[in-house]
C-alpha cells in the first residue's frame, strides 16, 4: 500500500498547510521585530523554509514506504536516510537559490549568510518527518491487519458454520439417521459402525473450528469418514478415488476448506444421478504450493444450475485473504464432469 | 375390504427401501407388487400395475415426487416418505394421504396404512383428488417442466420454452425443437414461471421475452408480438402493458 495519507484526506492537509503557515508567519514576525529586519526580506526567507520545505517534505512519506517494503538491516537504513535526507536538501536548498534569484537576486547574499543553519535546519526537519511518517505508517499497517484478521475469522465462522449445518441438514443427517434405521433391522454391527463413524465426523468439525491450518492427511481422514457415510446411504453409486503423492500428505491447507466441494460433489453429481459418479481427489506437490484437484462426473440432463455458489465463494475468499490471492481456485465444467483446483501455497519454513 | 391392497414403492436409496419392506412385509393387507428406484420407473410401473397405494419418495434424480404425479394416468392414494418437512403443504395440495418424516416408526406407518384403508373403505372419490393441485404459488421459480409424450418423458428446462398456449383444460409447450402437451392451467405457469423472463401476453399466451423478435401494431388500439422464427402472437390490452413494464419502452 503505497497510498499518501493526504490523498483523499483534505482536512489533513488543510491543518498540514495551516500549521506550516503558522510557522512561516511567526518567523516572519521574529524577524522583524527582534532583528529588525525588512518586512520584505523577512517573509521572502520564511517563505523559503517554511513553504518550500512542507512541500518537498511531503514526497518523504514515499521514501519511508519505498524503504519499508524491504527487509533490511538497521545499518542499511540509516544510511539510506542519510542519503535520503542530502538529496532531499539539496533539491530544497537549489530551489530556495531559484526563487531567490528569480524575484530579487539582492538576497542572495543574505541567502549565503545563513546557509549552514538551513542545511542543519533541513537534516532536523527531514527527521521529524521520518519519524512522523513511520508512526502514520505503522498505525496504517495495523489497522490494515486488524480489518484483515476479523474478515478471516468471520470468514472462517462461516466456514465452521455451513460445515455444521450441512451435518444437521436434512440432506446429510437425516438420511444418514434413517439409513442407521434400516441397518438396526438388517445388519446392526453395521449400524453401530455408522454411528460411530457419524460421530467422528461430527466431532472433528466441532473441535477442529479454531485451528487454522491442519494437515491434509488429517483433512482427508474426516472427508473419508464423511464420504463413508454417504456411500452406506448411495452404495454403488457413489464411487470415491484417491491419488494423493505421498510429498502431499504433509502440506498444510485450511482447515475445512475442502468439506464444500464433496458436499457439492454428492449434491449436483451423484445424488442427481442414477448411475456410479466416481468422486476423484489428487494431489500433487510443486515447488512451493500443492495442487488439489477434486473431479466429479454428472449426468448432463440434471439441469440444476451451478456455476459459482456460495460455497465455492467462500473457498475463493478465504483463500484470498489467507494468502493474498483470489486466482488460487480454478473451477472448469466439462459438461459431463465438473473439476474444481486449487492452489494451495506452501512456506517451507513454516 | 378382504382384498389386499396392491402398493408399489419408490424410492431411490436402498437401505430407505430395505427398512421400509421390513416394516410392510407381515402386514396382512398390503402386498408389494413392485419397487423402483427411480420416477422414471415409477410412471411405468404405476401406469403398467395400477396400485392402489404408492409410497414416495420426493428427493429423487432426475425427477422429483410431485413431478411423476404429473405423469400419471393412474391416480393411486400417496403416502409421501421425506427427510424434508418444507414439503408438507405441497403434499396436501396432491391430497396425499399421509406424509412421513424420516426416520419413522413401524407404528407411524401402521398409522398411514390404517388411513388409506379406510379411505378407500369410505370410497372417497379418487378422481377428483388429482384436480385439486393447486394454482398457487409453490416456493421457489420454476426450474423445469416435465412432460409425458406417449411412452417418452421430456424434462424441459424452462429456459428452452419459447412460449406457451391455452387449449381447453390443456397447455401447448413450444421449444424449439418440438410441441408438448400438458394437464396444467395459464394460471399456473403464469405464478410460477419467472416473470421477469415469462410474460402473459394474452388469455391464451404466456411468451419467453428473450424469444421476441418484434412488437408490431396490428390495428389502432391492438399489438401483435413476432417471434424470433416468425410466429405471430395476438397481444391483449393488460399484456401490451405489462411487456411496456419489463421491456422499458
Amino acid at each position: 500500500m503505497l497510498r499518501h495519507p493526504f490523498i483523499n484526506n483534505r482536512m489533513l492537509i488543510l491543518y498540514y498547510g495551516l500549521f506550516w503557515l503558522t510557522l512561516a508567519a511567526s518567523n516572519s514576525l521574529i524577524q522583524i521585530f527582534w532583528y529588525d529586519e525588512e518586512l520584505e526580506k523577512a517573509i521572502f526567507t520564511s517563505l523559503v523554509v517554511f513553504i518550500i520545505y512542507p512541500v518537498i517534505g511531503a514526497s518523504i512519506w514515499y521514501i519511508v514506504k519505498f524503504e519499508g517494503a524491504k527487509e533490511t538491516d538497521w545499518m542499511w537504513t540509516m544510511l539510506y536516510h542519510v542519503v535520503g535526507a542530502t538529496i532531499l536538501n539539496a533539491i530544497w536548498l537549489y530551489i530556495g537559490y531559484i526563487v531567490v534569484k528569480i524575484f530579487d537576486e539582492s538576497f542572495l547574499h543574505n541567502l549565503n549568510e545563513t546557509l549552514p543553519t538551513r542545511i542543519l535546519f533541513g537534516y532536523i526537519l527531514y527527521t521529524v518527518y521520518v519519524v512522523f511518517f513511520y508512526a502514520v505508517n505503522y498505525y496504517q499497517t495495523l489497522k490494515e491487519k486488524i480489518k484483515k484478521e476479523a474478515e478471516l475469522k468471520s470468514l472462517i465462522r462461516e466456514a465452521e458454520l455451513s460445515a455444521l449445518k450441512s451435518q444437521i441438514n436434512p440432506h446429510f443427517l437425516f438420511n444418514s439417521l434413517n439409513s442407521i434405521s434400516s441397518l438396526t433391522v438388517s445388519n446392526p454391527s453395521k449400524a453401530q459402525e455408522m454411528v460411530i463413524n457419524l460421530s467422528t465426523f461430527m466431532r472433528y468439525s466441532l473441535q477442529h473450528g479454531q485451528e487454522d491450518m491442519v494437515s491434509l492427511n488429517q483433512e482427508l481422514d474426516n472427508i473419508k469418514l464423511y464420504l463413508g457415510i454417504e456411500k452406506i446411504r448411495f452404495g454403488k453409486k457413489l464411487n470415491p478415488i484417491f491419488e494423493i503423492e505421498e510429498t502431499c500428505e504433509n502440506a498444510q491447507i485450511p482447515n475445512m476448506i475442502l468439506q464444500p466441494l464433496y458436499e457439492n460433489a454428492i449434491k449436483y453429481g451423484v445424488y442427481e444421478a442414477t448411475g456410479e459418479v466416481s468422486i476423484v481427489t489428487r494431489c500433487q506437490t510443486g515447488s512451493k504450493h500443492v495442487l488439489i484437484t477434486i473431479e466429479n462426473g454428472y449426468e448432463p440432463d440434471s439441469i440444476k444450475n451451478r456455476g459459482e455458489g456460495i460455497g465455492l465463494r467462500n473457498i475463493r475468499q478465504r483463500l484470498d485473504l489467507i494468502y493474498g490471492n483470489p486466482d488460487l481456485i480454478r473451477i472448469i465444467d466439462k459438461k459431463t464432469s465438473f473439476k474444481v483446483e486449487l492452489i494451495i501455497p506452501q512456506n517451507k519454513q513454516a | 375390504m378382504n382384498e389386499k391392497l396392491k402398493v408399489i414403492l419408490i424410492e431411490d436409496e436402498e437401505l430407505a427401501r430395505d427398512l421400509l419392506k421390513s416394516y410392510i412385509k407381515d402386514h396382512p393387507k398390503i402386498e408389494l407388487i413392485a419397487e423402483c428406484e427411480n420416477g422414471f420407473e415409477g410412471v411405468q410401473k404405476i401406469n403398467e400395475l395400477n396400485p392402489d397405494l404408492v409410497f414416495l419418495d420426493i428427493q429423487m434424480p432426475k425427477i422429483t415426487g410431485f413431478e411423476m404425479l404429473e405423469l400419471l394416468d393412474h391416480k393411486p392414494e400417496i403416502i409421501f416418505t421425506t427427510a424434508y418437512d418444507q414439503f408438507a403443504l405441497k403434499a396436501f395440495d396432491y391430497s396425499a394421504v399421509d406424509y412421513l418424516l424420516k426416520p419413522f416408526s413401524k407404528d407411524r406407518l401402521m398409522v398411514a396404512i390404517d388411513r388409506v384403508i379406510d379411505r378407500i373403505g369410505n370410497n372417497e372419490g379418487l378422481a377428483e383428488k388429482f384436480e385439486k393441485v393447486s394454482d398457487f404459488r409453490v416456493e421457489e421459480n420454476l426450474e423445469r417442466v416435465v412432460v409425458k409424450d406417449r411412452n417418452k418423458i421430456n424434462i424441459i428446462p424452462v429456459e428452452k420454452i419459447r412460449y406457451i398456449e391455452s387449449l381447453d383444460d390443456y397447455v401447448l409447450i413450444y421449444t424449439n425443437e418440438a410441441r408438448y402437451m400438458k394437464q396444467k392451467t395459464m394460471k399456473f405457469f403464469e405464478a410460477n414461471l419467472n416473470q421477469k423472463n415469462f410474460i402473459r401476453i394474452h388469455r391464451s399466451y404466456i411468451v419467453q421475452v428473450d424469444n421476441i423478435a418484434e412488437i408490431q401494431q396490428y390495428e389502432k388500439e391492438s399489438y401483435i408480438v413476432i417471434l424470433k422464427d416468425g410466429t405471430k402472437l395476438k397481444v391483449s390490452k393488460s399484456g401490451y402493458k405489462k411487456l411496456k413494464e419489463v421491456l422499458h419502452f
